[in-house]
């Protein structure tokens, strides 16, 4: 017998062990049976279910206006989801706060929709723009989805990320009021920057 | 409109983000649910579903070795219970692989044992030492379970940690084959080493 004095390294967090990840089914069956509730605010990123930063007076009021602005310029050439669900691959559904949809007979009732369906991308963000910009676009960038805005309240910017190659996007231009904006899936559409971020 | 070339940072693993943690009773919810099945060998660290690695059969001969030992030893002065769970705290519910209980008229079956139950807690570490030594230990630490042993198969030897302080172990033995090892809480019994790690 031997005795020693130095003491065992103190964990850090739980995360750095094996974690059990859930397909979208379970994620979706701890849904069903009550388990995440609707005060639950989580998407599911590889597996992991993610707690989403609650949204904000401003964020939510951006998002509005996004929603009443795009449909008419759009008409009926895509359609456009709000805070829906996106499979972004087998282990995620995440929930972009606008999509840019392919059109599809179903509206994405019986499947949802996955990168290849996505036209054009856009994130609202106010503290959550490192999430945003960290995590997501290197994400959204692998899977090939063709443009993403990041609108940055606290900046009053729009970061549009297009050219996806090699898991980022190679190009980003930055919009400020006074501009105006236009997505590559519909070059006829010209968005005034000024009414999206209002001072 | 401005144009950047600095491209975004890589983002790393989807664990580094704010994860759902989950509590015992939404745990249990799970497998009620049949969401967690029997092919799940998982346990509860800090609300996080965490992974148990494989067990191979060094370790299932070791644990049956402690079995048959402390069985025989122990009698019915204490409840051996083999790879069940420990309810230390609302979000975790490790599965020791042994643990000697205070004996209890209802064997546990109510509900599972808590800190104040365990008299010696015993993890077999195959690949598994790290996390034994560095998740585990600590949180066992920490909900003063009074006794960790950990047999470190790969070592030949058993790691006797006692007087929890501040979620730490502040006194560290190891044993090898040729020593004997008791309990704290049972000082007159006396298991062999070389009985449970042989050649």
């Amino acid at each position: 017998m031997t005795t020693q004095t130095k003491p065992p390294p103190l964990s850090s967090s739980a995360l750095d062990l094996p974690v059990r990840r859930f397909t979208p089914a379970e994620f979706l069956a701890l849904a069903e049976v009550g388990i995440l509730t609707s005060s639950d605010r989580v998407e599911l990123l590889e597996g992991v279910i993610i707690e989403m930063a609650p949204i904000g007076d401003p964020h939510a009021g951006t998002v509005d206006i996004y929603t009443e602005m795009l449909p008419s310029r759009v008409d009926r050439r895509a359609l456009l989801r709000v805070q829906g669900p996106l499979a972004l691959d087998e282990l995620s559904r995440l929930y972009p706060d606008l999509m840019l949809l392919r059109r599809r007979e179903d509206y994405y009732r019986l499947s949802p929709p996955t990168p290849e369906d996505v036209l054009l991308l856009i994130e609202v963000a106010d503290s959550s723009v490192e999430y945003d910009r960290n995590e997501k676009l290197s994400r959204y960038a692998n899977a090939g989805i063709p443009e993403v805005w990041i609108t940055v309240l606290p900046e009053r910017i729009i970061e549009v990320h297009t050219e996806p190659s090699g898991g980022r996007y190679t190009h980003t231009r930055i919009f400020a009021p006074g501009d105006t904006i236009t997505p590559g899936c519909f070059p006829d559409i010209a968005l005034p920057v000024g009414e999206i971020l209002p001072g | 409109m401005t144009t950047q070339t600095k491209p975004p940072p890589q983002s790393s693993s989807a664990l580094d983000l704010p994860v759902r943690r989950f509590t015992v009773a939404e745990y249990y919810a799970m497998a009620e649910a049949g969401i967690l099945t029997e092919d799940d060998r998982v346990e509860l660290i800090d609300g996080v579903i965490v992974e148990m690695s494989p067990v191979g059969s060094r370790h299932v001969g070791c644990v049956n070795l402690y079995t048959r030992w402390l069985s025989q030893l122990v009698g019915d002065r204490a409840i051996l219970q083999v790879q069940g769970s420990i309810h230390l705290d609302d979000d975790t519910e490790p599965q020791p692989d042994l643990a000697l209980l205070r004996d209890r008229p209802d064997f546990y079956s109510s509900s599972h044992a808590e800190p104040s139950d365990a008299l010696l807690l015993i993890e077999v570490a195959d690949s598994s030492v790290g996390y034994d030594r560095h998740e585990k230990l600590p949180r066992y630490a920490r909900a003063g379970v009074p006794e960790v042993w950990i047999t470190v198969l790969p070592e030949r030897i058993i790691e006797a940690y006692t007087e929890p302080v501040a979620g730490r172990y502040t006194r560290n033995r190891i044993y090898v084959p040729g020593d004997t090892i008791s309990p704290s809480a049972l000082p007159d019994i006396e298991l062999v080493v070389s009985d449970i790690l042989p050649e």
